[in-house]
């Protein structure tokens, strides 16, 4: 007999940015990320799959499904379990909302590797690594249950209920005004990779050493990476073209360090840095970094991250566009948003250190976050670190890793040790990297 | 190493293209002959119209997890759009209207009527089906007294059990078609 419960489906509106993911989302702009742990054993399928269900039992806000309304998407409590199958396709493909029974994200494995593609209408890459290393804690603690008595017992393992707020709402400024730039960016250059295929390659960096280099010219580890990123495309892409746009770097910005929230649903917003290479002589590396430390502390200050965050709300909630049918929306989004991408040459994301607690460091090697590169922004860069494994990685629809191979190789010569891991599509030149 | 060997490239679904390609070329050819031999009945449009129908019944029920409500309402308007199409190729002598249409509105609300009885406790899975056929069904009502169709007595019962149908709805379900249509037609 059904229960009584499965009569009210709990539903909740997308949060202010969660509102264009669905609209502007296919085949060739997924907007999903992945986040992707490497254990030191192999994986149990069957093991993993009660994990992911006990998480979601413990994250309602993920256990949901999307549906059509008349004038938006929405979220509805989804009453099936995820499908946990091999990883088989390229990673942070898009997630067709009608397989993996409906839900807006997907774990697969493969040997020793845990991956969950996540639909960025869900959540964020902060919120999805707390979901992330829920499943990650379940499994290791179904597997060894004896190990991690006392650990589960001591866990924090209280139900995490079903959002009710969007936090974007809660804390914008009606008065504040857009920062938005109106210059176009530098788009990178190249032939695709054929087939639709995405290449993936990991640049384990000792993180140690890292610190002590930014240290030494007085950055913050993701400045210093973001001028070395700036760097490779500079030599590699920017320099053989006669462009005069300036180099974009989109870089999101976890809104939860600025305001107090508990969403478990998207709460970021990001910051912008515009290197005119041309105007401001930038050709060499101390010149790139100089202006990426500068512009982040223009840039990244609580006034300005409001101004970005309070625009995109206002567009949200303006009346015009909350009128105009969701077929419409969809129609005019996907027909203007080629040309909105191309305010940005790459986004890099760095969701920082991925906290794990007590023992469970012992089974992890070390984890992963990727984000789906699309037609404009052809590359895209994430980050994130575990111990003293710091991961940049690029997810690319190029066919060639000029950039990936100079970020690597100045690395090297600053005297960082850096290890190469790739999905083997360009692996010609991964090995030769290597 | 971290990654499977080999990864799955685009999938294109080639049988799904090869037939529309194929059903493309088919409709051409059907096209071309019927011009050539001018029959009395232009069959050849007919043939298409059911080529049209067949493609849109069968994108809908590969799609995984349909809703059976949502097949109902598709059969209806479906087949309404095709017999109509039909009925105006062979001269137009509005039994499409008469006849078809009101039959169909019947069966839909039966069909509907049915799934509300058996699991009602699911309604709002339906809900919002359930309103666009009541919606459709007044469609008789509307072409008699304009003066399109002139079966009374079809336009009437059509419209009673579909009324009865939405009434019955209403009585067991309110509360789940006005939460349905707060989540649609939230702003």
């Amino acid at each position: 007999m059904k229960s009584k419960k499965e009569k009210k489906l709990y539903w909740r509106r997308l949060d202010n940015s969660a509102k264009i993911f669905p609209i502007s989302a296919g085949r060739k702009y997924s907007t999903v990320f992945r986040l992707s742990v490497v254990l030191k054993e192999k994986i149990n399928p069957k093991v993993l799959e009660n994990a992911v269900n006990m998480a979601l039992d413990q994250y309602k806000s993920f256990k949901v499904r999307m549906k059509t309304g008349f004038f938006w998407y929405y979220l509805e409590e989804n009453q099936k379990s995820p499908i946990i199958e091999e990883e088989k396709d390229y990673p942070c493909q898009y997630i067709n909302p009608r397989t993996n029974n409906n839900y807006l994200f997907k774990v697969t494995y493969f040997e020793n590797k845990i991956n969950i593609d996540i639909f960025h209408a869900l959540t964020d890459g902060n919120n999805g690594t707390t979901f992330f290393k829920e499943i990650v804690y379940n499994y290791l603690e179904l597997m060894y249950p004896e190990v991690f008595q006392e650990e589960r017992r001591a866990r924090n393992l209280e139900i995490v209920e079903y959002d009710t707020e969007d936090s974007y709402v809660k804390n914008y400024d009606k008065k504040a005004k857009s920062n938005a730039s109106s210059k176009k960016a530098y788009v990178l250059r190249g032939n695709f990779l054929k087939l639709g295929a995405v290449s993936a390659i990991h640049e384990m960096i000792d993180l140690n050493a890292l610190k002590e280099e930014s240290k030494k010219h007085e950055a913050t580890i993701t400045q210093y990476l973001t001028a070395v990123l700036i760097y490779s495309i500079y030599e590699e892409n920017y320099k053989k073209s006669k462009s005069k746009k300036p180099i974009k770097v989109c870089i999101p910005v976890n809104l939860k360090k600025y305001f107090a929230s508990k969403t478990m649903s998207n709460f970021f917003s990001y910051i912008t840095l515009e290197a005119n290479m041309e105007d401001k002589n930038m050709d060499t590396f101390e010149k790139i970094l100089e202006f990426v430390k500068v512009d982040f502390k223009n840039r990244l200050v609580e006034e300005e991250i409001i101004k970005t965050m309070s625009a995109n709300v206002k567009l949200g909630n303006n009346p015009i566009v909350r009128i105009v049918p969701l077929e419409l929306k969809k129609l005019l989004v996907r027909l203007s948003y080629i040309e909105i991408r191309k305010y940005t040459t790459i986004t890099f994301s760095n969701i920082g250190r991925i906290g794990i607690i007590g023992k469970y460091q012992d089974y992890i090697d070390y984890f992963l976050f990727l984000i789906a590169p699309e037609s404009v922004e052809k590359i895209k860069c994430s980050s994130c670190s575990f111990g003293n494994k710091m991961v940049f990685t690029f997810t690319s629809i190029l066919d060639n890793n000029k950039i990936q191979k100079r970020f690597y190789e100045f690395l090297k010569e600053r005297n960082i040790k850096v290890e190469i891991e790739s999905n083997g599509v360009l692996d010609d030149i991964s090995t030769e990297i290597k | 190493m971290i990654y499977p060997q080999k990864l799955n490239s685009k999938k294109s679904n080639l049988l799904v293209r090869f037939g529309v390609l194929l059903s493309i070329l088919v409709a051409l050819i059907l096209l071309l002959l019927n011009r050539h031999f001018k029959p009395r009945v232009p069959w050849a449009a007919i043939a298409n119209g059911g080529i049209i129908y067949v493609w849109v019944i069968l994108f809908y029920s590969i799609k995984k997890n349909i809703n059976i409500a949502g097949h109902v309402l598709l059969q209806t308007l479906a087949l309404s759009a095709l017999t109509v199409f039909i009925d105006y190729q062979l001269g137009f002598k509005a039994w499409s209207l008469d006849i078809i249409i009101p039959v169909l509105i019947i069966i839909a609300n039966v069909t509907m009527f049915v799934l509300t009885i058996i699991s009602h406790k699911n309604y709002i899975k339906y809900a919002m089906y359930q309103l666009v056929i009541s919606l459709f069904s007044i469609l008789p009502i509307v072409l008699y007294i304009e003066n399109i169709t002139h079966n009374k007595v079809m336009c009437i019962i059509a419209s009673i059990i579909s009324g009865i149908n939405l009434a019955l709805s209403l009585v067991l379900c309110a509360r789940d078609l006005k939460e349905t249509v707060v989540r649609k037609f939230h702003m």
